[in-house]
């Protein structure tokens, strides 16, 4: 990391810090009602707890857009129950990933909390899908706004929202994720690696092909550039 | 002049859950089934996807999923000597049309009826003498036995995926389950829904007053299920959409879900939409019927010849196609001759509203259409009526089945029904208000039935069916003897203010109570007090059954779909072993 980065993350820590005392009052962990501490999350995702937990920001950067590669996902903006939740899950191992599990152990529960609340108050660009096929976009799109018939499915868009914009707390946001992210996750609940959530997940990836996963995954991940393109046209 | 159609072995009037139940077995033997659907033919996928299916607006306030009133409304009065006028919009009761009927948008509560309710009339006579029975009440028994009906319980909730807590299997009584239940073969095909709040604070208030709490039994499932048809359903997430609405999930059973995919792959069948039935023609002795006439979307008028007419619509227009066909004698109620449009019956309901704390928050929008917390302490005959001078009962439970924006404002007596205290108070109780529902027996009476309308016709030009309706004054001395029971278990709940409710007259149909119309083609042993026999088939024209509510010779206390959908099996046993062997009266008096 470079010096003027770290600078850089000092001076969002103030801002942050800031803007926390606005938050205090509305943002409330759920498991024990100890309000979660937004600048405490923010030192945490910036320099990690010793021992054990590296800084988040070393691969989901201190925005939250992570490197843009979808190895690691978007965590910008996500619910703070859903990430604190996918720590919970990390640390018990009901949900599994040799980066995550030992980081998520070594976070005590007032830490996944705060740093859940930090990254679920972060705005950060939306990166476009590069090289974006239209007939494999435009079939995601159905899948997710409409399902389909013939394999009884219902669309992403149910749960997911509009836009698959998330219907906080519980469920997370699509709209903007990494293709990559998305698609692998989808084939964890297919092949029955992923088991952190509603027997819904699982089902539902159970009945998409790989070309359907791609295509899904593709969808979301321009959905949000293509409205951004609509709303501000190019300067 | 009608178009006359090739010859086909099976016609079912209407297809929900009914029509397609019976098309689905019919067709699997060989025969060749039509199904004529006044409405529009939809699916899951695309027809009901977010978020246009959760338009409250549409569905909810403009029933976007009922029979078109303007084109075939009912007419309403209270009693014989009031001049009946057409229900132009819905309140009280709401008529579904399009493929699979009101099976799409009900609510997934899941209930038998009790063993009593089937000997309806020996039970109460032999428990209290008649003499507990006004003059005007015309209980009678259905013909067919709770024993007869189990396996066919069995089979529809294993077709629906029933999720539940049995209370008693095969006399044993369950913990957990409900003990007043009827005994059952073996457990729920799938485990209860996940309790809610409100659930968790009916079933504290009630255990603390020695009442029996039990899971409802819901249709919208607590987990993947795979029903014998090879068809899948998914697990409820719990959106709050279930009445009125079609499910997006494939979460509750519905004929989209669990009958239909099977039924429209076999080349045996085939589906009509959007088109009318207009009557059922019967050949001159008038006691065969030759098939059916309708009319399309575009009012052509076609004549689809049938050996066996089966009548699958909602209960209300069943009672209408035997009364516009000829078919059976319509009810006099100067005499009490004729049978069709008596024992008219519908549902009593009401219920408490309990104010509660703000620090108890009940989140009412997440929820299901069947996920509530009751007991059937006071349901059916589950208590000694002797002292009280009233047959019939009432469950109760706390059973919200979605706290949605536009129709769900509690607020307290005396707070205005509009402007800034308004907006205040529903701020206030929105989420600290628990609805206990009172559901419970309609007992039949001479004074209610259904007949033609002399007046008003529907768009094809034929009479508006004719409804005479209240409460009779058992039924009401009923419901108002549980409010009190009601209030008491709001109050063991902690509620800050209960407001007692109950059944109360006069009948108005522009309030919401229940989709459970029953009654009016009702079965028996009896041709002199019953349509059909025991076996829904028609008494006077033995090619025409008559299935689904329509049949219930007085309404029982509990939701009635299963109760149809086992009776519906169980017609369907004796067409498929008997009648098709040797069509013909499968009774002999």
């Amino acid at each position: 990391m470079s010096v003027g980065r770290i600078a850089l993350n000092l001076k969002a820590v103030g801002l942050i810090v800031g803007m926390s005392i606005m938050w205090y009052a509305l943002s409330v962990a759920q498991a024990d009602d100890r309000p979660s501490d937004i600048a405490r999350g923010a030192a945490i995702a910036a320099q990690g707890v010793a021992p054990g937990a590296p800084a988040c920001a070393q691969c989901h950067a201190y925005s939250g857009a992570s490197d843009g590669s979808g190895a690691f996902p978007r965590i910008a903006g996500q619910p703070d129950y859903y990430l604190a939740k996918q720590l919970r899950d990390y640390a018990s191992g009901v949900r599994t990933n040799a980066v995550m599990t030992p980081i998520a152990k070594a976070l005590s529960s007032e830490d996944a909390a705060d740093v859940a609340a930090y990254y679920a108050n972060v705005n950060a660009p939306f990166l476009p899908l590069k090289n974006a096929k239209p007939m494999l976009v435009k079939r995601g799109e159905q899948l997710a706004k409409v399902g389909d018939a013939a394999k009884d499915l219902q669309s992403c868009n149910n749960c997911h929202g509009p836009g698959g914009a998330g219907e906080p707390p519980a469920i997370p946001y699509l709209g903007g994720q990494y293709a990559r992210y998305t698609a692998f996750q989808l084939t964890m609940w297919k092949r029955g690696f992923r088991k952190n959530s509603p027997d819904s997940m699982a089902d539902i990836a159970k009945r998409l092909d790989d070309q359907e996963i791609a295509a899904v995954a593709a969808y979301f991940q321009q959905v949000n550039a293509s409205a951004l393109a609509a709303t501000h046209p190019k300067e | 002049m009608a178009e006359r159609l090739k010859p086909v072995d099976v016609v079912t009037i209407g297809v929900g859950l009914t029509g397609s139940l019976m098309a689905l077995e019919l067709a699997k033997t060989g025969l060749k089934v039509v199904g004529i659907e006044r409405g529009a033919p939809r699916f899951t996928v695309p027809d009901f996807q977010s978020p246009a299916i959760h338009d409250e607006l549409r569905f909810s306030v403009r029933k976007g999923m009922m029979q078109d009133n303007v084109k075939e409304a009912v007419t309403f009065r209270n009693s014989s000597d009031e001049t009946a006028l057409p229900i132009r919009r819905w309140g009280s009761f709401l008529p579904g049309t399009g493929l699979g009927g009101s099976f799409v948008h009900w609510n997934g509560q899941s209930f038998r009826f009790q063993a009593a309710d089937f000997i309806y009339k020996t039970h109460i006579e032999q428990r209290y003498g008649k003499k507990i029975l006004d003059p005007e009440l015309t209980i009678q028994d259905w013909g067919v036995t709770y024993d007869e009906l189990e396996p066919h319980f069995d089979r529809f909730e294993y077709l629906c995926g029933v999720s539940g807590k049995a209370g008693n299997i095969k006399g044993a009584i369950q913990p957990g389950g409900n003990p007043f239940e009827a005994p059952r073969a073996r457990e729920y095909p799938t485990p209860p829904m996940k309790e809610p709040y409100f659930g968790a604070l009916f079933r504290k208030g009630a255990a603390s007053l020695g009442y029996h709490p039990y899971p409802q039994p819901s249709a919208n499932l607590s987990q993947p299920y795979v029903n014998p048809e090879g068809l899948a359903l998914q697990s409820c997430v719990f959106c709050g959409f279930c009445e009125r609405y079609a499910c997006e999930h494939f979460a509750k059973a519905s004929p989209q879900t669990v009958i239909l995919p099977a039924l429209l792959k076999n080349p045996n069948y085939e589906l009509r939409t959007n088109c009318q039935v207009l009557r059922i023609n019967l050949d001159n002795t008038r006691k065969k019927a030759t098939g059916v006439t309708y009319a399309d979307a575009t009012g052509r008028e076609f004549e689809q010849p049938a050996d066996l007419v089966l009548i699958t619509a909602f209960p209300l227009n069943n009672v209408r196609l035997l009364l516009l066909s000829g078919i059976g004698k319509p009810y006099d109620p100067k005499t009490g001759e004729g049978v069709v449009g008596r024992n008219y019956c519908y549902q009593t309901t009401g219920g408490a509203t309990v104010f509660m704390d703000e620090s108890i928050n009940v989140n009412p929008f997440m929820a299901s259409g069947a996920n509530g917390t009751m007991i059937d302490d006071f349901g059916g005959d589950n208590f000694d009526h002797g002292p009280h001078g009233f047959i019939g009962g009432q469950y109760v439970g706390a059973i919200m089945t979605g706290g949605r924006p536009i129709e769900f404002h509690p607020t307290p007596p005396g707070t205005p029904n509009w402007g800034l205290k308004w907006k205040q108070a529903v701020a206030r109780h929105y989420n600290h208000t628990v609805l206990l529902q009172q559901h419970g027996t309609s007992t039949a009476s001479r004074l209610n039935y259904l007949d033609l309308d002399p007046t008003y016709k529907d768009a094809w030009g034929l009479p508006l069916l004719r409804m005479t309706f209240d409460f009779p004054e058992n039924d009401i001395r009923m419901s108002q003897y549980i409010a009190d029971k009601v209030v008491e278990i709001g109050r063991a709940m902690g509620g800050k203010a209960v407001i007692r409710g109950g059944t109360k007259r006069p009948y108005t149909t522009t309030v919401y109570q229940s989709t459970h119309n029953a009654g009016g083609a009702a079965m028996g042993d009896d041709p002199r007090t019953s349509v059909v026999n025991r076996y829904l088939q028609c008494w006077d024209v033995p090619n025409v059954f008559s299935v689904g509510a329509s049949a219930f010779p007085q309404n029982g206390a509990y939701n009635y779909s299963v109760t149809i959908g086992a009776l519906t099996y169980w017609a369907l046993d004796a067409i498929k072993n008997r009648y098709l062997k040797a069509p013909g009266p499968l009774v002999r008096i």
